[in-house]
């Protein structure tokens, strides 16, 4: 059997790839991808304790978390296309009109 | 019955004052029939009070009658509030109260013109009415003080009255105002002292009370040299409130303010506190002959250079405020030397000493009342002449008699009384005044300095005989002057009727001490060793009229006053004797010097200067350098700061999202270190 520890491990990993990459990157597209790694990450570390422990409700968490990250996407999405459409740009640096 | 009412007597114009504040401006004439109602409502209940008390028990044994409760505590000293009746605390409500009625029914007619401001006006005199009449009941000496400085603060809104607009235009307002602020200021010097003494007293009896400072047992366990401090320091509040010799300035200058307020503060209320303090302290300040001989000296000094200045002023008013200054330092001379008698009679026991300083006492009470009715007739009737011919200036009147006859009759009255005319008021309390005066010189080491205060006052009292007449010549007699001739007549009935009436007390009510005055208003030592005021040992009619009229010195007075008036005459009304001549047509030292009050503003103003300014320049530096410096300096700190954080707004989501990392990262160490410090698991 793989030790928890490798699953955790691997969790973190892809955790800090999605931090990097938020950021990081210029590119709006790319930061929401980003944003669904770390939850990924943290859906496996409920899946892997859910699992290590038996316990059924880490697993009803990720259903939830997955959902919800659906519906952010869903509305990440349309804000980027709307400062798109104002903006011509989805470029993070360019949007950066909220500044003192 | 109605002496536990005494509360409502300066608790009623209080009231008053609340509701013509709150609401004059609907009421008929700015709310002043409130404000007389208030007067008449204090004046009965007065009256009714005086007669239970006088038909009282209370009133032979032991003199008082008291009731007060708790206010507040400090440590170990408690404040009480409450009143505190005796012959003299009713004779003072009385007059007030009377006289200040009739004042108010005489403002309605002088003061009709003033419009939406009445009601300014009315408030301001009802506070003015219940602050003398709360002193005169106040059963110690911080609730006296309470009502002592509330008059101040009105004499300030009153004398000031004018300060915004005056009928005669923006000097006159400006010179409102600065004479407001002066009264103000140098009251306050006086108010310090008064201050001073009180904490002196609390410090020495531990307590306020009239019943506990007063009492001889408490006074004897004193150290006497706190009992001359707080004497000197409450004659100090009293020097200030009557305008005696160092800080009379400020009294000539009030009559910036309405002459209905003037007569309001130099008869009724303001000035009379002090006597009246003086008079209340009696036992306190007779424990030092040191003290009452100081007050004899202060009195008299004043008498007499207030009487001086008065005598080539030609501003009518101004005449009047000078006299009223003369007549306050009678009223001290009197006191002074009937204490000082007293005080040295207690020292050496010698009863016959003490009979005689009681006679100075009630000298000086007797005077306070004469000169109330008098001198509020005076300024009332001078008031109805500026009325009717719109100057103060007496150069400008002139012949009024026969367009004033009523005006120009009661202030023929009032100014024989003042004058010591034979028979009138002022010459009872006068040859009092100046008994009281020359018996205290014939005790005493210090003594021959009343003897000098005695020659002086006899010469105030030509004085006063003669300035009052030049100025009744100068206003009735004589040629018309130009604001004669556009003058419209007689004042209405409103101003008339007071003048009648407080004539007719002007000329009699000094007749008081034939009828037993100096049996109410006297004080002694009573069987239980106590300080007792009243239930004395009147001399009687037979006795007063023999005390006086187999006097010498009576008739050398009586003479002087005479020739006084008989020169006045001839200078002002016959206009036989040129006083041009006498005085090298105002430009002799002397004169100029009398015109300019002895340089006394000037004094002043060196004085405020050098001392004021230099103060005030270093109050300036640490009021702006360090305390505004260092707020100035903290709000500085707080805006940099804030201002250099708001950078760290970029805009950028990616900057927020950093920090956010940074933070979780330093909060996990944080924790990490946490755990590792403490040991946990």
């Amino acid at each position: 059997m793989i030790p928890i520890e490798v699953y955790l491990v691997f969790a973190a990993i892809l955790f800090a790839i999605g931090a990097y990459g938020v950021v990081v990157k210029n590119n709006t597209i790319v930061v929401l991808m980003c944003i669904e790694l770390m939850l990924n990450a943290a859906n496996i570390n409920f899946i892997v304790f859910s699992a290590f422990t038996t316990d059924v409700l880490g697993q009803v968490f990720v259903i939830m978390s997955i959902s919800v990250a659906a519906a952010e996407v869903a509305v990440g999405i349309a804000i980027l296309l709307n400062a798109y459409k104002v903006k011509n740009t989805i470029e993070a640096d360019s949007l950066a009109s909220m500044r003192w | 019955m109605f002496v536990e009412y005494t509360w409502l007597v300066p608790l009623v114009p209080m009231l008053c004052f609340v509701i013509v504040g709150a609401f004059g401006k609907k009421m008929p004439e700015g709310g002043g029939p409130v404000a007389i109602f208030g007067a008449l409502f204090a004046f009965v209940m007065s009256v009714l009070i005086s007669y239970e008390f006088f038909t009282s028990a209370a009133y032979s044994d032991p003199g008082f009658i008291t009731a007060q409760i708790a206010w507040f505590s400090i440590g170990d000293f408690t404040i009480n509030v409450g009143y505190y009746i005796d012959s003299l605390s009713c004779l003072m409500i009385l007059f007030a109260s009377f006289i200040s009625m009739l004042i108010f029914i005489y403002s309605i007619g002088y003061m009709h013109g003033e419009g939406v401001k009445k009601r300014r006006y009315y408030a301001e005199v009802s506070l003015f009415l219940t602050g003398m009449l709360g002193l005169a009941v106040s059963s110690n000496f911080l609730e006296m003080f309470v009502f002592w400085e509330a008059m101040g603060l009105c004499s300030y809104l009153l004398i000031g009255f004018w300060g915004f607009t005056h009928p005669n235009g923006d000097d006159a307002a400006d010179n409102a105002a600065s004479a407001a602020k002066k009264a103000f200021l140098v009251t306050r010097l006086g108010d310090v002292c008064l201050m001073g003494g009180l904490f002196v007293l609390l410090y020495a009896f531990g307590s306020l009370d009239y019943v506990t400072v007063f009492d001889t047992a408490a006074m004897a366990a004193v150290d006497p040299n706190m009992i001359m401090l707080a004497s000197l320091l409450i004659f100090g509040g009293v020097i200030g409130k009557s305008a005696q010799f160092p800080l009379l300035d400020w009294l000539p200058d009030a009559m910036a303010g309405p002459t209905t307020v003037s007569a309001l503060i130099h008869a009724a209320t303001m000035v009379k506190a002090g006597v009246y303090l003086v008079a209340r302290c009696f036992p306190l300040f007779t424990q030092n002959p040191e003290v009452m001989l100081f007050v004899g000296l202060i009195g008299g000094i004043t008498a007499f250079f207030a009487a001086t200045m008065a005598l080539n002023n030609m501003n009518i008013k101004k005449v009047l405020a000078y006299s009223t200054l003369s007549q306050l330092g009678y009223m001290f001379l009197a006191l002074g030397a009937g204490g000082y008698m007293m005080a040295l009679g207690i020292q050496s026991g010698d009863n016959h000493l003490i009979a005689a300083g009681a006679v100075g006492y009630t000298a000086g009470c007797l005077h306070m009342v004469n000169h109330a009715f008098f001198k509020a007739l005076l300024f009332l009737g001078s008031g109805s002449v500026i009325h009717a011919t719109g100057t103060e200036d007496m150069r400008e009147m002139g012949g009024l008699h026969k367009k004033m006859k009523i005006t120009s009759i009661t202030m023929l009255i009032g100014s024989l009384s003042i004058a010591g005319f034979p028979l009138f008021s002022g010459f009872w309390s006068k040859e009092l005044v100046l008994e009281a005066a020359m018996h205290a010189g014939d005790y005493g080491v210090e003594g021959y300095l009343f003897t000098i205060m005695w020659v002086l006052a006899i010469v105030t009292a030509f004085m006063t005989a003669f300035y009052m007449f030049r100025m009744w010549f100068m206003t009735f007699k004589g040629k018309p002057g130009h604001g004669t001739e556009h003058s419209h007549g007689e004042s209405p009935k409103s101003m008339t009727a007071p003048l009648v009436v407080l004539s007719a007390f002007a000329a009699a009510i000094g007749c008081m001490i034939l009828f037993g005055f100096d049996e109410y208003i006297t004080i002694g030592i009573n069987g239980a060793g106590q300080f007792q005021v009243g239930s004395g040992h009147g001399h009687g009619m037979v006795g007063w009229l023999e005390d006086i009229f187999l006097s010498a010195y009576t008739y050398l007075t009586v003479v002087l006053v005479l020739a006084a008036i008989g020169i006045a005459y001839l200078m002002y009304s016959k206009k036989s004797v040129d006083p041009g001549k006498i005085n090298r047509n105002g430009n002799s030292l002397l004169y100029r010097a009398l015109s300019n009050r002895w340089y006394f503003p000037q004094l002043y103003n060196r004085i405020g200067w050098g001392l004021g300014y230099g103060v005030a320049k270093g109050v300036e530096f640490v009021d702006r350098d360090v305390i505004d410096g260092t707020v100035n300096a903290l709000s500085a700190a707080v805006v940099g700061g804030g201002e250099s954080l708001s950078r760290v707004q970029t805009g950028n989501v990616r900057d927020y999202a950093a920090m956010v990392m940074i933070g979780v990262v330093l909060l996990f160490a944080v924790i990490v270190a946490l755990f590792y410090f403490m040991g946990g698991a």
